[in-house]
């Protein structure tokens, strides 16, 4: 009984964590659907945003309601000037050319924020205490776990709606489906690139604002968030808006339920487990349909 | 004809010249200067403990500003391994096998870096001394040229866990540590220790060094029903750890190693929750005031870089080397390795910011005391709970 007895809480602290890989798997989703490229900076374009949210807390006195806006925004241009100034240049680009970029996007993004604000790890100040929650059927939920589950609810509601419903959605969407017929029907293919960064760091920046009060601010701070959006990205689909969420979420609970249950020693390895087997078994992602392009 | 054989000449000649210089000792000591490195994480996950390697410039810059030792200044070689073996071979390898070479390496942080480096450097006879980590491997079997400083982890571990059933009368202890060498020596000293008292862990769990998310961690431990948690993991480990236990409402008496005994930074880094935290020592606290201590912290303004502060672990810098410079003195000016590690083996009961520090021949574990201490309500005041303690 005691066995099962923690399962509930294992579950919500599993979709509290996975909330947060099922956000990063969208931002990766959004630049995958408009330009087949894999954003690997992704997880340190959001460490990024945090920091600078941070800076504007504790350097410049900001309160959190005007510092979170500021660095979603700072992140919006982040996303923008990583496609114009990096991603754009690139001259006959293979998409492997282009993930290679965002490598190298990554690794200058890290050395920065290693050399402005330093290596030693900083906490986030929010007026909110960790100790601060609710209990509800013998499961004890902290108000930071359930803003995180809030806002990613939000973001992906937003999202869906946003690139499933909008003009500006339906462009990214055919951009991705053929670039020349796109331009040919008036989509100025370029902005909507641009776009679809600025959008992707926001998203990416929000997973981050989340990730940083419930632990600790550092260079490295995204690496293994990243990691597992990535696998919760190719676990959905990664052009499934909706697969990316479920994936978090599926990722978020599976490698709780097997630290809890099995072993927290291996618990890491859970979501490269359920990429390698997504792979094996269908690598077009739980809800992705696999998209065959006309020759 | 003649000249194919004088290319071949040439060639071979240009391939033996430079393995005649590889293979030529560079011992890194000169007229004028003796050659020391050391690498430390200055950004990575254990980047807060980095101040140590600059601790230690701190000393070998004081050492210089007085004229040096017999002579010779110290040219101090350091380098950010980021916490990652790999990256600590490549650049001891390169200052090795670089003119003029590498005298000695001093201190040098964590266990799983320093073991990738050990065998390199006693197959060449390169002293080492004071590896920033309480590992047994240093001294298990003892090597010629490697002198440890730091206490070991397995001791500390016992010591807390003495402690906690003793003193703080628990009974239900869980051991939480990184699956690494520094947790496993700290795990290993725990089991044993509640071994002897008659006890068993409440619960042992593992952290890999990549996790972020240790909520179910942290429910194992809860489970449990723990009523203290001896805690094994690096800064960022434990800043998660116990945000998350306060989460979940789970709060038991947490002891921890001197691996995370730098209370102004812990109680920065947790947003103020490193309060009632028992925690091993291996050196002074940084604000005692004792004549070991103040000659250095009144040295630091003047030395330390712009941000840098007086924490315990760059005052570890400064106490993990002191025992190579009274080695490098007694050396004299005739300095040999040989010289040197017969110079460190005269060494008996050093007191410098650490405890007592003594060698002997095959005696190459420094010192074995540590003391207990407890922050307070606040998080902001320490006392010490025993006084320096050699565990038997």
């Amino acid at each position: 009984m005691e066995f099962l007895g923690a399962l509930p809480q294992v579950m919500f602290s599993g979709i509290a964590a996975g909330a947060v890989y099922a956000l990063l798997a969208l931002a990766m989703v959004i630049i995958y659907r408009t330009t087949e490229v894999l954003n690997f900076a992704q997880g340190d374009m959001a460490m990024m945003t945090t920091y600078v949210a941070l800076a504007m807390i504790v350097g410049s006195g900001l309160p959190l309601y005007a510092a979170v806006p500021l660095a979603l925004a700072f992140a919006a241009g982040l996303g923008a000037f990583a496609e114009f100034a990096c991603l754009r240049r690139a001259k006959e680009p293979s998409v492997l050319g282009l993930i290679i970029i965002t490598l190298g996007i990554e690794m200058i993004v890290f050395g920065f924020a290693s050399w402005k604000w330093g290596g030693e790890p900083r906490d986030m100040p929010i007026p909110l205490s960790p100790y601060d929650g609710i209990t509800a059927g013998g499961v004890i939920m902290s108000y930071l776990e359930l803003i995180t589950i809030a806002v990613a609810a939000l973001t992906i509601g937003a999202l869906f709606l946003f690139l499933n419903r909008s003009k500006a959605g339906l462009a990214m969407r055919a951009t991705q489906q053929n670039r020349a017929v796109a331009r040919l029907m008036g989509i100025r293919v370029r902005r909507v690139e641009m776009f679809a960064w600025a959008l992707a760091a926001v998203v990416g920046g929000i997973a981050g604002l989340l990730v940083g009060p419930a632990t600790t601010v550092e260079p490295y701070m995204m690496w293994e968030p990243m990691m597992k959006g990535f696998a919760a990205a190719v676990l959905g689909g990664m052009t499934s808006l909706p697969g990316a969420a479920l994936g978090g979420a599926i990722i978020g609970i599976v490698e709780n339920l097997f630290g809890y249950y099995v072993s927290t020693a291996f618990k890491s390895v859970v979501p490269f487990a359920a990429i390698l087997l997504m792979l094996t078994v269908k690598p077009s992602g739980l809800l992705a349909r696999h998209y065959v392009k006309k020759v | 004809m003649l000249k194919k054989l004088g290319n071949i000449a040439a060639l071979a000649a240009s391939l033996w010249l430079p393995l005649s210089a590889s293979a030529a000792e560079l011992t890194g000591v000169t007229d004028t200067e003796i050659h020391i490195a050391q690498w430390g994480p200055q950004t990575g996950p254990a980047a807060p403990w980095g101040s140590v390697a600059r601790g230690t410039g701190m000393l070998f810059q004081m050492i210089n500003d007085a004229g040096g030792i017999h002579g010779r200044k110290i040219v101090y070689h350091m380098f950010d391994d980021q916490y990652n073996p790999a990256k600590t071979v490549a650049g001891v390898k390169e200052l090795v096998e670089k003119e003029p070479g590498i005298f000695a390496i001093a201190s040098g942080v964590g266990t799983s870096p320093g073991l990738a480096v050990k065998d390199y450097l006693m197959e060449r006879g390169i002293p080492w001394v004071g590896p920033a980590a309480g590992s047994l491997h240093w001294i298990t079997p003892p090597q010629k040229a490697l002198f440890a400083v730091y206490p070991l982890y397995a001791d500390e571990a016992k010591l807390l866990v003495r402690h906690l059933v003793e003193k703080e009368g628990k009974k239900k202890i869980a051991i939480f540590y990184a699956s690494d060498e520094y947790g496993e020596n700290g795990h290993r000293g725990a089991v044993a220790e509640l071994q002897r008292l008659g006890l068993t862990p409440a619960i042992e769990v593992s952290v890999n060094q990549a996790d972020r998310d240790l909520k179910s961690h942290l429910l194992k431990l809860k489970e449990s029903g723990a009523d203290a948690v001896l805690m094994w993991v690096n800064p960022t480990h434990a800043v998660i750890t116990l945000k998350t236990a306060a989460a979940l409402q789970f709060s038991p008496q947490w002891a921890t190693s001197s691996t995370l005994s730098d209370v102004p930074l812990m109680q920065t880094i947790t947003g103020g929750l490193w309060k009632n935290i028992i925690f091993a020592s291996f050196s002074e606290l940084p604000d005692a005031d004792v004549p070991t201590v103040t000659k250095y912290r009144a040295a630091f303004p003047k030395y330390a870089q712009q941000g840098e502060r007086w924490g315990v672990f760059f005052m570890a810098g400064i106490g993990f080397v002191e025992p190579m410079v009274e080695g490098l003195r007694r050396a004299g000016r005739n300095l040999t390795r040989e010289s040197f590690i017969a110079a460190m083996e005269s060494i008996r009961d050093y007191k410098g910011v650490m405890g007592a520090i003594s060698y002997g021949p095959g005696q190459r574990q420094g010192q074995r005391a540590v003391f207990l201490a407890r922050t307070d309500d606040t998080g902001t005041k320490v006392t010490q709970l025993t006084p320096w303690t050699e565990v038997k």
